[in-house]
């Protein structure tokens, strides 16, 4: 019967030369393609696989799916057009009913759109070619939390603060805040390859997985090894790490946790410029004295923090640095720290302003406290090595505000993801009266991300480092990974070759 | 106002770990967020209300959850109020909701019929009946009579049977709501009363922030709402109320709107102590972020939405290993009451409880 239909759904629609392209993405069904019949047939086998109150098509659904985080899509629907909308929303509860639906899709050759918690900003959640919206809340049990390894192993759709919670009943941490944590889910820290507030001792998301289950495109069912540091054999787990759910869905995953620490020391200090800040980070990461964050803002920024926070005017570079866990351990590093940062003649603010950014570190993202429509903006961050971050911070700079100011463009930033080769930059770009014709104000916002990428490219930085790549910065991968890419593209075939799986994002199926 | 907190939380996600309906039905549509950007698209012309709108417009609970953890206070359930009072004016309401509208337009109540007591003896303290506790579970009112007695205090009964017009707000009624609310304040006037004792945190929020935020009236400063449990535990701090010791083991369920007056969050489960012996199991849903129950308006607009906060709070009690659990909001013991055999739960009012103890 899958068979017959599939003729009747799939030739008109997607010729067997798209179907053997990579890049040649499976479209959702459109009624006049498909006609009615075609499209029943594809909702009675997904109804049937996770149960009618689990399947909508409804409008107001299909409507609230058709966006996530990023400003293009909301802009569009604010704008009073909508975005392309998915064709069926389906939320199962298990791998067993995400590898039918997977097996489903292969057979109409539509699209599948794993979505968490619709909170990622670069539309990687987004249905670009229709298809189906495949919502993974509903698998959100921990299945076990275990004192002794330290580690915790649930579903990938469970919200990220009830895992929090959760975790901290036991005294526990999952070491992954990321300001999004109230809305994404476990798979949706994983799949973008997600950093969170205090990643700077405790890693990125990545660092912190041991195990996953993944259903690959083809439904199939697969854990890898128990524990990711092993010389058995490559590393083939880290390929769903920032796959965006292009290579499968990853539906449960087992956590490194760590004791909830006895202190958080926090402080700020203020720099006279930015470039002695960035080189005290630097030689307090190499020297490893782990601090859990230090957060750099750039004058620009310091100017507006520290009139908010302190008060009054000051001209630098302003930076929170936190030391955590054993009161005397935390006490040392901080101490030692601070005799660096006391070399670059750095003035000390105290424990006050660095506490309360730690209270307040997520206030800035509810409304209206956070950047709202109609202005446009952007996170244009990226990441490279020490000797090459500050020359990349002021080239993006340079090219984005001299590329836009006439639209008044502002470009601030914040160092705030460091490691022991190299440090992430938080840049951002607002513009607050941005054109108000739609089709106008997106081809503004693609010249700024190129101007802004182009920028990143030519000084050696990556295109992002924790948001994700989804479908705003699609179209770099193949200047990003340059001779690597076709490596990519063959393993995306391999997984996927009907291209199912989340097309137009992270470069594939363009 | 209303528009604001549309705008502002149509983007907004930020409260998503604490939303009910969206944690029961894992449905992105059923968030604040959902619900915001769905009133906001209908506003651009992009949806339309019909009957798959108008069933999201009503699902939400009117719980107050995700403004209790909104940094910037939005107050996205009055907004959702006052769309709904612009479905109810422009006539498309859904008949469940008109129908029950019309009962508290005709009786004054949901549940049955309001009292309408002529009041033979004036008191300076009295205890707000209400609808729930009256119509459905008045074996909590007995019990308040029976602890203020054992208080040595004489309190009056106010409010029998009547709506505190938090319902007919909350689906989009603010005259009737109005009307709800003043008739509750003269009943309290004419009783000459100048203490008003609450069994319920719904009451609470009703008088002193409802009523002044969504509808405009304001409760009289000259008399005092007190929450009954706050008053109790205080009564036996003093020593003016003794009671036998207790013993049990059971879970404590935060009533509907728990959130909503937070200060009852440890006077509450001092009086659970004092019943039990010994400390109330908790629920992971507790406190700051104890989930309704089914009592709201989502009883009559979305009863399949009501069974499943129900289910999903005993379910949470069952996860705590106790085989009971206590809670003293009328309206929220009924609706467990209603699926508690499921989970092999026993159901007890704490304000009985805590009577069973008072020393004969």
């Amino acid at each position: 019967m899958v068979a017959s239909i599939e003729q009747l759904v799939y030739k008109p629609y997607y010729t067997e030369h798209r179907a053997n392209r990579v890049d040649a993405p499976a479209q959702g069904y459109n009624e006049d393609a498909m006609q009615g019949l075609q499209a029943e047939m594809i909702r009675s086998e997904l109804e049937e696989v996770v149960g009618t109150p689990h399947l909508s098509t409804d409008d107001t659904d299909l409507l609230v799916y058709a966006t996530d985080w990023f400003w293009l899509p909301q802009m569009w629907l604010d704008r009073g057009k909508t975005p392309k909308k998915p064709d069926f929303i389906v939320r199962p509860n298990s791998a067993e009913q995400v590898s039918k639906v997977l097996q489903i899709a292969n057979t109409y050759r539509i699209p599948v759109i794993p979505w968490g918690g619709g909170s990622g900003s670069q539309g990687g959640a987004l249905s670009t070619f229709g298809g189906i919206i495949l919502d993974t809340k509903r698998m959100n049990r921990i299945i076990e939390i275990d004192e002794r390894s330290l580690t915790v192993t649930a579903q990938a759709g469970i919200n990220g603060t009830q895992l929090e919670w959760a975790i901290n009943e036991r005294g526990l941490m999952l070491p992954h805040y990321p300001a999004s944590a109230n809305c994404a889910t476990l798979g949706g820290y994983l799949a973008p390859r997600g950093t969170g507030t205090i990643s700077t001792k405790y890693g990125k998301a990545e660092d912190l997985v041991l195990r996953m289950q993944v259903v690959l495109p083809d439904g199939h069912i697969l854990r890898t090894p128990i524990v990711p540091q092993h010389a058995a054999g490559p590393d083939f787990y880290r390929l769903f790490l920032g796959s965006e759910g292009t290579f499968g869905v990853i539906t449960e995953a087992t956590m490194q946790l760590d004791y909830l620490p006895e202190v958080r020391l926090l402080r700020a200090v203020l720099f006279d410029n930015l470039s002695e800040a960035l080189e005290a980070g630097r030689q307090i990461m190499t020297r490893r004295l782990e601090p859990f964050v230090i957060r750099l803002y750039d004058p620009r920024s310091t100017a507006s923090r520290v009139r908010k926070i302190l008060g009054y005017e000051l001209e630098g570079a302003y930076m929170v640095i936190g030391f955590d866990g054993d009161r005397d351990l935390a006490s040392l590093q901080e101490r030692k720290a601070m005799e660096i940062i006391g070399h670059f003649g750095a003035k000390d603010l105290g424990r006050e302003p660095g506490e309360s950014w730690w209270k307040h570190r997520y206030d800035f993202y509810y409304p209206p406290q956070s950047l709202k429509l109609p202005w446009m903006y952007g996170t244009t961050e990226t990441i490279t090595t020490y000797d090459k971050i500050e020359k990349l911070y002021y080239a993006e700079k340079r090219a984005v505000e001299e590329s836009f100011q006439d639209w008044d463009i502002d470009f601030i930033g914040h160092f705030s993801h460091w490691f022991h080769w190299g440090v992430m930059v938080y840049t951002r770009f607002i513009i607050k009266n941005p054109p108000e014709d739609p089709h106008e104000a997106v081809r503004l916002h693609n010249r700024v991300w190129n101007v802004a990428m182009t920028a990143v490219l030519e000084n050696g930085g990556m295109v992002n480092e924790h948001h994700g790549v989804g479908l705003k910065l699609s179209r770099f991968m193949r200047r990003q990974y340059g001779d690597a890419w076709p490596l990519l593209e063959r393993i995306k075939k391999a997984l996927d070759p009907n291209g199912i799986m989340n097309p137009g994002k992270v470069g594939f199926g363009l | 106002m209303s528009q604001e907190a549309i705008s502002n939380c149509r983007y907004c996600l930020m409260c998503r770990h604490v939303a009910p309906v969206g944690h029961i039905t894992s449905n992105e549509t059923l968030t604040p967020h959902g619900i915001a950007l769905m009133v906001a698209s209908q506003r651009r012309g992009l949806l339309k209300w019909n009957t798959s709108t108008l069933r999201v417009l009503y699902a939400e609970p009117d719980a107050g959850l995700c403004r209790a953890h909104c940094v910037t206070d939005q107050r996205l359930p009055a907004a959702i109020a006052a769309v709904r009072a612009e479905i109810a004016a422009r006539g498309l309401a859904p008949d469940t909701v008109v129908r029950l509208h019309h009962r508290l337009l005709r009786t004054g109540s949901a549940f049955g019929e309001r009292v309408h007591q002529t009041h033979t003896h004036t008191s300076e303290l009295a205890l707000f009946a209400g609808d729930e506790a009256h119509n459905l579970w008045p074996e909590s009112i007995t019990a308040a009579r029976l602890l203020l007695e054992a208080c040595s205090t004489s309190a009056a009964l106010v409010g029998a049977g009547a709506s505190n017009g938090y319902l007919a707000c909350s689906i989009g009624f603010p005259a009737t709501a109005r009307k709800n609310f003043r008739a509750c304040v003269e009943e309290a006037r004419d009783a000459s009363v100048t203490q008003l004792l609450v069994l319920s945190p719904a009451d609470l929020f009703t008088f002193r922030q409802m009523g002044p935020e969504r509808l405009g009236v304001i409760w009289p400063a000259d008399i005092v709402l007190t929450d009954f449990a706050t008053f109790l535990a205080r009564r036996i701090q003093d020593g003016t109320l003794q009671l036998r010791a207790g013993a049990g083991d059971a879970a404590y369920v935060d009533p509907t709107h728990a959130v909503r007056a937070s200060e009852r969050f440890n006077p509450i489960r001092s009086l659970a102590t004092t019943v039990l012996g010994q400390a109330p199991r908790e629920l992971f849903w507790r406190r700051e972020r104890a989930h309704p129950v089914g009592s709201t308006a989502v009883q009559f607009t979305r009863p399949d939405i009501a069974e499943a906060l129900t289910r999903a709070r005993l379910e949470d009690a069952k996860a705590t290993g106790a085989g009971s659990v206590l809670c003293e909001d009328p309206a929220t013991l009924v609706q467990l009451t209603r699926f508690a055999p499921d989970y092999g739960l026993k159901v007890q009012g704490l304000f009985e409880a805590l009577a069973a103890l008072i020393r004969p």
